[in-house]
């Protein structure tokens, strides 16, 4: 009984460190969220949204990279290749 | 506990043996074994300790043989007792935490009901009744000691007080350890009342009262405990007459006979207590080895047994309910079941997280989200040197005029911006201020909220972007006054001054998606 009592308050507690290190990560991930960094004082926004909208952030972030290598490519197929050098360096800055 | 125990087995020692524990201790080395009873019945919690019991039973049958010589019933008691000790020791404090709990509930009481009612129909030998058979037979058979047992039973009267006492006790335990089973409890509450009800009569009215006293409450024990064995005998003719009139009354309630007290224990417990019924009677088969009067009392304490194990039974529900965490556990189911969801929707998402980041082969959820926070980080710095490649490809592009224009506003607002992050004031919102800034120069309403996704094919999208993206890039060629700040942009663009140049100059035939108010401003700013 009392085994079973301890253990259960044993792996409460392991799970209570790594839900407080997940929850450290989650508010970093929120800052890092344009939609979500300003309603950080105002209001605890759950985890579930967090990571919702990490998501759909990250899927933006893939398609925007998506469009600008495209654009870039096709800027750099547009010009000489003095130029095309010069903003690879700067993007491999 | 303990005092719970020792007080039990000596009720049933004093009926079986109608002796104090001293005689009983004396003939035979019972003391351990009431315990062990003791323990059967309260640690039937646990059906692991109940099988080892029996089992113990079994292989100590031999041992008890020579006891059985002057006592009959204490044999089969041994058997039971001794093995437990162990047993006993080993769960005391657990089974102290558990008896402390006060849990009245009412659900168990429904063996209590059969047994009160037979109780309260006929208090001095309902009971009786269903004993009678049986302590007929051990008289019959166990003759020759009855003389002895009557000896005992006075001696025990004489040594009453210690008994009342222990009623005492084992009452105080019982409402102190409501947990125990209820109808035991009860019992023994009705027990340890007659009881001193008897003390107080047998110092009044003397032997004869005290004969009728132990009828009680060898009829008591009987019932309650099934452990029906010599208290007849130890009662004598007298209350062989007595139960007799018992047997009559209880006919009615009992029906009389053993067979009577098991359809009781069966109609009292529930389906698995008559489960066990019929395990135990396997055993008790087994065991039936020595004499008659040996399987009458293993009968006996066979439906004693059943008995127990129904308020084992109960009291296992109850410790199990009666943690007094009904309404707690209640909570925590349905605490467990949002927090569930709450899990699920989570997992949910850091699966879906987990696909939207390459190489992400990490099970644990921390490095997993450290390394979204890390990949979201390069993914916005990839986009800024992007969008940054982006802006200056502009200048290559006809029409850079315009934004040459708004660089040179800009840039007389604003002399220092930080120039690695000037150019994507979409990328980082601490810069959006920059427009507002360029604002009173008029170039600043050129700039279109940041739109992305942008489609390359379009031209006048990637205009609008293009324009977003370098205003101050754009800067340098025309008013290299201003131009300090962006050193490091001319110096790594060397090339870029004399485009810049050629297109500012060629700004009319070359500008292709400009609106006329951009070229209006850029017409203000070259003149100014």
């Amino acid at each position: 009984m009392s085994g079973r009592r301890s253990r259960s308050r044993q792996s409460s507690g392991t799970s209570r460190i790594s839900e407080d290190q997940i929850n450290d990560l989650i508010l970093k991930l929120q800052q890092l969220l344009p939609e979500l960094r300003d309603s950080r004082r105002s209001d605890k926004v759950s985890a579930a949204r967090v990571l919702q909208d990490t998501c759909n952030y990250i899927r933006n972030l893939h398609r925007e990279v998506d469009d600008l290598s495209e654009r870039l490519s096709e800027l750099l197929a547009n010009t000489d290749t003095a130029q095309a050098a010069l903003i690879r360096s700067l993007l491999t800055q | 506990m303990h005092h719970f125990v020792p007080d039990f087995d000596r009720d049933d020692d004093y009926v079986n043996s109608s002796s104090l524990n001293l005689p009983r201790k004396s003939i035979t080395t019972m003391g351990g074994d009431d315990d062990n009873d003791l323990m059967e019945l309260l640690w039937h919690n646990g059906q692991v300790v109940v099988h080892n019991q029996r089992l113990h039973h079994h292989n100590k049958k031999p041992s008890s043989s020579p006891p059985k010589m002057f006592h009959p019933p204490p044999p089969p008691m041994q058997q039971q007792q001794q093995p437990s000790d162990q047993n006993l020791f080993i769960h005391e404090d657990e089974m102290t935490s558990w008896l402390h709990y006060p849990l009245r509930d009412d659900n168990d009481d429904f063996c209590s009901d059969l047994l009160f009612s037979s109780v309260s129909a006929a208090p001095t030998a309902p009971c009786v009744t269903a004993d009678r058979p049986m302590t007929s037979q051990a008289v019959t058979t166990a003759r020759p000691p009855v003389a002895e047992r009557q000896m005992t039973s006075q001696a025990v009267t004489a040594e009453r007080p210690p008994v009342a006492e222990r009623q005492m006790t084992s009452q105080e335990v019982a409402t102190a350890k409501p947990s125990l089973p209820r109808p035991p409890v009860r019992n023994f509450m009705n027990f340890s009342r007659l009881r001193g009800d008897f003390t107080n009569g047998r110092g009044e009215s003397g032997q004869p009262s005290v004969s009728k006293a132990v009828v009680r409450e060898s009829t008591q024990v009987n019932t309650f405990a099934a452990a029906a064995k010599p208290p007849a005998v130890v009662a004598g003719d007298s209350a062989l007459l007595r139960r007799t009139d018992g047997t009559e009354k209880c006919s009615a309630v009992a029906g009389g006979g053993l067979d009577l007290k098991g359809k009781a224990v069966a109609t009292m417990t529930t389906t698995p207590t008559i489960e066990i019924l019929g395990t135990s009677t396997s055993i008790m088969s087994k065991r039936e080895i020595g004499p008659e009067k040996t399987i009458v009392d293993e009968r006996k304490r066979k439906e004693r047994e059943a008995i127990d194990e129904a308020e084992c039974r109960n009291e296992n529900e109850e410790t199990k309910q009666g943690r007094g965490s009904t309404k707690r556990t209640r909570a925590a189911e349905v605490h467990n079941l949002s927090e569930r969801k709450r899990r699920d929707r989570i997992n949910e998402r850091m699966k879906a997280l987990q696909e939207l980041i390459p190489r992400c082969n990490k099970s644990d959820k921390a490095s997993m989200l450290d390394e979204a926070i890390e990949y979201m980080k390069s993914l916005q710095l990839q986009i800024q040197m992007m969008s940054m490649g982006c802006g200056v490809m502009p200048m290559m592009y006809p029409g850079m005029q315009q934004y040459m224009a708004m660089g040179m506003g800009m840039g007389m607002n604003q002399p220092l911006p930080p120039p690695s992050f000037m150019p994507f004031p979409n990328m980082l919102p601490a810069q959006r201020p920059l427009p507002t800034q360029t604002q009173p120069m008029g170039g600043a309403s050129v700039f279109p909220a940041p739109q992305y996704p942008v489609h390359p094919s379009d031209p006048s999208r990637l205009y609008t972007q293009n324009q977003q993206c370098n205003p101050t890039l754009s800067q340098p060629p025309q008013y290299p006054s201003y131009m300090d700040p962006y050193q490091q942009f001319r110096g790594v663009h060397p090339s870029q001054p004399p485009p810049f140049q050629n297109q500012a100059t060629s700004y009319p035939s070359s500008s292709r998606a400009s609106s006329s108010k951009e070229s209006v401003d850029q017409e203000n700013h070259t003149k100014g």
